[in-house]
């Protein structure tokens, strides 16, 4: 049998993510990758579609609190994040497959291993499981 | 490490009507503030990596303002407005900025020349302080062939009273050589215009065809009592404000001239602050004494500003608030005290009209009498010249600042209204736009009010503290030396970080040009979908979702002066109602999702 390896879609806030580094370069060694201006401007239909369309899980990368350009964008994403963990559990899908997280990385370096990190867990948790 | 442009849609060009910060606003001179505090907050951590956006900043702010590494350490008007103030603290623009001038003060002795056509006619500027070195700045780099006529032997004319503790020598005379080498600018030293052969008529004869006059306020006020001027005056040690700063920064005063000597310094304004402080550092045992009061609710509130009265409490001067100066008196030719009835009250409705209780009248010795009660222009020549309305005023407007009376001859800075550094420098930039529209032949006027109105503070979940304030410990400041410590890389970019960005995207376009930012997106909302709900209206942080009533139904709008295209409105919206026009996200989004 094929090794499974997961989907996994990665938005990042770009205040506070990657704004030093060259953003193409950075782009082409990581795979389904959208920076966004804001966090706070990811709706909850756009993490519904992304697995609706077949991946596997879903990163948030906001800026740390308290420093969102937008004043709170990210504890407005953080906020429907932790609602819609609880929806898609009763759909059977285990809300560790979608994740969001506060931090700063000017360079962006750490994006790449992230990705990696949540990709090891969903390989554990295996395909999303159809009801 | 990104590089900004400010070329075409990225610039930020000033509108007639237009949503500002509130710091924006307070500037005399309009400065992008919002902006350089984003780009700060986007530096590297690492001071080498960091230092070409740090020259990127200055390069910015230089086009606008050639003086801005002196005002990183004198001038916080917009400090006073931060949206801030009421919720932490005021962001501290004044070290943000002195922490780029700081890199920029090395680089700007090797900034290279501006490659300018001076193709337009010749334009004399009178005096070479801050609002005659912005005007021949400006006039320099709209192609005008610009001459400064400098009394003095030095050009930055009341710069040059701002103690060194306060601003370092070598800043200023970087920030004027540097102007005057990068521009191109002559200048003409000890040259007195208004006296003897050189008239403004002369300069007129040799082919200028404008003139600036922004000659200051170089006649310091005497100490009067009851409308009478205060006898004994010429005692040996007694001496003006002004004068003594100017002695003390041309270095003619040694270390420790006031050792054992008891100074008392008249007045409650910067400058008198200024003179005490110098005078403690020399030395004296220094004690302040004003008219106005300790009561910073009262009308009568003293005037100087409370870092100013706080640092001097801090060092062992003494302040007496409430009391005038009736009588001087001296012995055997030295002064020796003075008489200080109680000031009951300093202004009425016609102004400044002290009155005093003289039942309550103190003696205060001193060895030194330093008078700073303001100081005044030389109306003498000014009258000669025939400036001057028969109020003896000066005759001029005040939106053009164009002489009534000669319409060649423009007028600004301290000579029409004692301000501060950056309002001299809007007169400078002011009187730049007439000369051009005036030699051009234009119209003075159109166009000229400008009307901005300040953005409120945007509402969030949690303000953050101002940064403590780092002060030299008092027992270890008497010297001339910087007695306040600049921010480092990493103060700064957090410093930075806390600014709320509160004026709108069109302000500031910082995100545009270093390129995070694509475009600034319109949020556009589908009439026939909205319900009103007013979902929108809570979840904005700006106020620009606004819910208003059209047409017999209610619904949302945007204010496109306020809004910053954020998204979150769009989000937030149950009917699908609102969208960002012009914004690529959602394609992004499809693009990535259809490769899955």
């Amino acid at each position: 049998m094929e090794k499974y390896s997961p989907k996994l879609v990665c938005f990042s806030c770009k205040f506070g993510w990657g704004y030093l580094s060259d953003e193409p370069a950075l782009a082409s060694r990581i795979t389904n990758w959208i920076p966004v201006i804001c966090s706070g401007k990811i709706d909850t239909s756009h993490i519904l579609k992304a697995f609706r369309a077949g991946a596997d899980g879903v990163l948030i990368l906001g800026c740390s609190e308290g420093h969102c350009h937008y004043q709170d964008g990210n504890i407005q994403t953080e906020k429907k994040v932790l609602l819609l963990q609880k929806v898609l559990e009763t759909f059977g899908i285990e809300p560790e497959r979608l994740k969001i997280r506060f931090s700063v990385d000017a360079e962006g370096k750490s994006i790449p291993l992230l990705i990696n990190t949540m990709e090891k867990k969903l390989v554990k948790l295996g395909p999303i499981k159809r009801l | 490490m990104w590089q900004s442009i400010h070329k075409g849609s990225v610039s930020v060009e000033p509108a007639i009507r237009q949503f500002l910060p509130p710091c924006q606003v307070q500037c005399p001179i309009n400065e992008d503030i919002q902006r350089t505090n984003v780009l700060i907050s986007l530096l590297p951590d690492d001071l080498e990596l960091a230092r070409d956006g740090i020259l990127q900043i200055g390069d910015y702010l230089y086009e606008k303002n050639p003086l801005f590494t002196v005002c990183g350490y004198v001038c916080g008007l917009c400090e006073l407005e931060c949206n801030y103030l009421a919720k932490g603290g005021a962001i501290r623009r004044r070290l943000l900025k002195r922490f780029i001038s700081d890199t920029y003060t090395y680089h700007l002795n090797q900034k290279e020349e501006f490659n300018l056509v001076k193709h337009k006619e010749n334009v004399a500027v009178v005096g070479g302080g801050p609002g005659g070195l912005m005007c021949a700045y400006d006039l320099s780099k709209r192609g005008y062939r610009v001459t400064i006529f400098e009394a003095s032997d030095r050009l930055g004319g009341a710069l040059w009273l701002i103690p060194q503790y306060r601003l370092p020598e070598k800043v200023l005379t970087s920030a004027i050589d540097s102007l005057v080498r990068i521009t191109g600018i002559d200048v003409k030293y000890n040259a007195h215009v208004g006296e003897g052969k050189l008239t403004l008529e002369k300069l007129v004869n040799e082919g200028y065809k404008a003139i600036f006059i922004a000659k200051g306020t170089p006649a310091p006020r005497i100490l009067t009592f009851g409308r009478e001027k205060v006898e004994d005056q010429s005692l040996s040690g007694v001496m003006y404000g002004t004068t003594f700063l100017y002695e003390v920064s041309h270095g003619e005063i040694k270390p420790n001239y006031f050792r054992g000597k008891k100074v008392l310094v008249i007045g409650g304004g910067n400058v008198a602050f200024d003179v005490a402080r110098s005078a403690r550092r020399l030395g004296g045992e220094t004690t302040i004494l004003c008219l106005e009061c300790e009561d910073r609710s009262s009308k009568d509130r003293i005037p100087a500003d409370w870092e100013e009265i706080r640092g001097a409490w801090e060092e062992g001067i003494r302040i007496l608030y409430s009391r005038g100066v009736s009588k001087v008196i001296g012995e055997s030719e030295r002064m020796k005290k003075i008489e200080c009835p109680r000031c009951i009250s300093v202004s009425d409705t016609t102004g400044f009209n002290p009155q005093f209780d003289l039942s309550d009248t103190i003696t205060v010795e001193g060895d030194i009498l330093i008078v700073t009660v303001g100081q005044g222009p030389d109306r003498a020549t000014l009258q000669a010249d025939n400036l001057l309305d028969e109020k003896g005023s000066l005759a001029l407007d005040p939106l053009t600042l164009q002489s009534l009376n000669k319409e060649w001859i423009f007028i600004g800075g301290d000579l029409r209204r004692i301000g501060f550094m950056a309002d001299a420098m809007r007169d400078g930039l002011t009187a730049a736009e007439s000369i051009e529209r005036f030699l051009g032949g234009l119209d003075m006027k159109e166009g000229r009010k400008r009307e901005y109105e300040a953005q409120d503070i945007p509402r969030r979940a949690h303000y953050l503290s101002e940064p403590e304030v780092m002060w030299i410990p008092p027992e270890k400041r008497m010297h001339f030396q910087l007695f306040e410590r600049g921010f480092t890389l990493l103060e700064a970019i957090e410093e930075a970080q806390r600014c709320l960005t509160c004026g709108p995207c069109v302000s500031c376009k910082a995100c545009l040009s270093i390129g995070i930012q694509e475009s600034l997106s319109n949020v556009e909302v589908n009439k026939d979908r909205c319900c009103g709900c007013g979902i929108c209206v809570s979840v904005c942080n700006y106020d620009a979702a606004q819910s208003k009533e059209i047409e017999t139904k209610r619904i949302s709008t945007t204010d496109m002066f306020k809004c910053k295209s954020c998204g979150m409105c769009v989000v937030a919206c149950p009917s699908n109602a609102r969208k960002l026009v012009g914004d690529n996200m959602e394609k992004k989004i499809e693009a990535v999702y259809a490769s899955l």
